[in-house]
């Protein structure tokens, strides 16, 4: 079974090499998707041994995954993994990702934070952005899982064909989540581990991703 | 009466320029007959603006019919922005779909 390991970047010349070098050993390939960055990510990429591709102009975390899916199926991959590159997902735990695809018991595999193990998720985090989060994706969207904002996840190919990743920026975690349920994919739940280095989305972030779900819906 | 005449003074300015850009080329001929049908629709509801009063009122509305007029003008401004934003969400999903179709070529 090929593994594709997809990796967005913008601009993470200081995690990329490091986050390409431990991702190496659980696939078959890394493809690295520069989203027009400005500093030395692409060149980083490559001399670390990933495949890279660049796009001309800055499109969004969702627009490259969509681009790294693209060349992965086009190359005949069996499972892609959506790993991070800054760093805060442990590679280790790519194996426990894509094993209940391997076993033939899901089409795809969302990482929680909530399911055991350990994860330091910043006070106000915590407190207030994600039970907020929970209430608007359960209610409004219908995603029953543990951990609906988790970019840590693995896909069949059958899976990765069937959603096509329409929101270029932020609004794609849910729009994946949300086509898998739609499409009643077998869905599982890995527990991860994510090492915070910064905030990452903030309150404001939640309501542009509501505001990006309606328009594409809209448009769709 | 002095505030109709200012309004279709106005009227009239944003009509000139109209012409004005038609003949430069600067619009094309349907942009020009779009704009034409608004500022002509527009003067005729200021000129007949006591007639729109008396619908206005016979349809059980309590307002005058200058504002019943902006309600409308209001309806008309947030469907055009909704509009434009959707076609903009349009273009800018095309435009992903370029960049990712030259990005895999390289």
């Amino acid at each position: 079974m090929k593994i594709t390991c997809v990796i967005p970047a913008w601009n993470e010349e200081k995690n990329i090499a490091k986050v390409i070098a431990d991702v190496r050993p659980y696939v078959d390939e890394v493809v690295v998707i520069d989203d027009c960055s400005q500093d030395k990510t692409s060149e980083l990429a490559t001399a670390a041994g990933a495949t890279v591709f660049r796009h001309p102009i800055n499109r969004g975390q969702g627009a490259a995954l969509q681009t790294g899916n693209d060349y992965a199926l086009s190359e005949g991959a069996d499972i892609i993994v959506h790993f991070d590159a800054d760093d805060q997902f442990l590679s280790s735990e790519i194996k426990d990702m894509v094993a209940p695809i391997i076993s033939g018991q899901a089409d795809i595999v969302f990482g929680s934070r909530f399911l055991g193990k350990k994860a330091n998720l910043p006070f106000v985090k915590r407190i207030i952005i994600m039970p907020l989060a929970h209430i608007f994706t359960r209610l409004i969207l219908g995603i029953r899982l543990s951990d609906p904002q988790n970019g840590f996840r693995a896909m069949s190919r059958s899976a990765a064909e069937s959603i096509r990743i329409g929101n270029r920026e932020m609004a794609h975690n849910s729009e994946i989540q949300i086509e898998a349920f739609r499409q009643r994919l077998r869905i599982a739940e890995v527990p991860i581990t994510v090492v915070y280095h910064h905030f990452g989305q903030k309150l404001s972030g939640g309501f542009k991703v509501a505001r990006d779900l309606l328009i594409h819906k809209i448009i769709k | 009466m002095l505030q109709q005449l200012l309004a279709i003074i106005i009227i009239l300015f944003f009509v000139f320029r109209l012409v004005i850009q038609k003949k430069k080329n600067l619009i094309s001929k349907n942009e020009f007959f779009l704009w034409l049908s608004f500022w002509a629709l527009s003067a005729g509801a200021i000129i007949f603006i006591k007639q729109i009063d008396r619908l206005v009122a016979s349809l059980g509305f309590s307002g005058s019919g200058i504002n019943f007029l902006i309600y409308l003008a209001v309806l008309a401004l947030f469907y055009l922005v909704f509009r434009l934003r959707l076609d903009l969400a349009k273009m800018d999903r095309n435009l992903t779909e370029i960049v990712r179709q030259m990005t895999l070529k390289k």
